[in-house]
């Protein structure tokens, strides 16, 4: 009796602890070509650059005149970086052996831009042989020290 | 009574065989559960719904950005190492834009004067339709130089185009 007892548990058990998991896959495996399809894998940004409009030079003009304008230029060459702001002395940025100094560039900017709290312009000036990824790089160190405006000077 | 003999007789043998039949074609499922769950975890966090506006040229490298501001939909100035297309056409060689003493990139202007006339045209037809904007992606490729940055720029501004939209990867 006891040996029935045990056998009809240990049966009933198998039975219940076995799951029907084909629903499951077959919802996987619908998902999962949908997601596939509509994943993004590079997510695209787009970095805005306005060049002063020759057409409405006017109005340009008039704007300049409300406010003072401090301009703060951003030399980028094969030896380094060089922040020029007015009335401050900043040392050139010579390259280290990793390549760009990016982090004396972001003391550098930020210096300018505690001097010039309203300032939200700047100049980069590169020479012709820097590469595009380097100018990029510079403008993103720009904006996040607070240079919002930022152009390019040939 | 033949009958259910022979049934009697062979049912238990069926039952039998395919009971080993069953137990040699058990599938184990749970590993490849847990394999289609991380793919789908995976998957729903880089889902958008969104779509993708922009399409990349083949056969350049995006420079990497923090910018998080979207693109729109533009003209597209492309820039291989080898070629310069606008919209996916090839206008010029980057060999022979080097090569020329002068900034201005004609075939370029020309091609973007073009594109300017059509846009003020439509937007002359209705005044719904949004005309010249002035804006323009350049997608270029991450070792290009300064110089011919410079080039492609001024021949955009030149033609009236001062909006430029450079397109980067975006990375947190």
């Amino acid at each position: 009796m006891n040996l029935k007892n045990a056998i009809e548990t240990r049966r009933r058990d198998r039975q219940e602890s076995d799951l029907d998991l084909t629903p499951v896959m077959n919802i996987f495996l619908i998902l999962i070509p949908f997601l596939l399809l509509t994943a993004v894998f590079v997510k695209i940004a787009v970095l805005e650059l306005s060049l002063p409009n020759l057409e409405r030079q006017g109005a340009v003009a008039q704007q300049q005149e409300r406010k003072t304008v401090v301009l703060n230029f951003l030399f980028i060459k094969e030896t380094g970086f060089e922040v020029r702001s007015p009335d401050l002395k900043l040392p050139a940025i010579p390259k280290t052996a990793e390549g760009y100094d990016w982090s004396t560039l972001s003391d550098q900017l930020k210096a300018a831009k505690s001097k010039y709290p309203d300032s939200e312009d700047i100049i980069i000036a590169p020479v012709n042989s820097i590469t595009y990824e380097t100018i990029i790089s510079v403008m993103d160190r720009c904006r996040e020290s607070g240079f919002t405006n930022i152009s390019i000077s040939g | 009574m033949p009958m259910t003999l022979f049934m009697q007789s062979a049912l238990p043998k069926v039952s039998r065989s395919r009971r080993l039949r069953s137990g040699t074609f058990k599938l184990r499922l749970t590993s490849m559960i847990d394999m289609f769950t991380i793919l789908l975890v995976f998957l729903l966090k880089s889902y958008s719904a969104e779509g993708q506006i922009v399409t990349i040229t083949q056969d350049l490298r995006l420079p990497e950005s923090t910018s998080q501001t979207k693109p729109r939909v533009t003209s597209v100035v492309a820039v291989t190492q080898a070629w310069i297309l606008l919209d996916g056409r090839p206008l010029i060689g980057v060999d022979q834009v080097m090569q020329q003493s002068g900034f201005l990139i004609q075939p370029l202007v020309d091609e973007l004067s073009r594109l300017r006339a059509i846009s003020e045209g439509i937007g002359e037809m209705s005044a719904q339709l949004a005309g010249f904007q002035g804006s323009i992606s350049i997608q270029a490729d991450r070792e290009m130089t300064f110089e011919l940055i410079k080039r492609i720029m001024l021949s955009c501004g030149k033609v009236g185009y001062n909006n430029m939209m450079l397109t980067v990867m975006q990375v947190d």
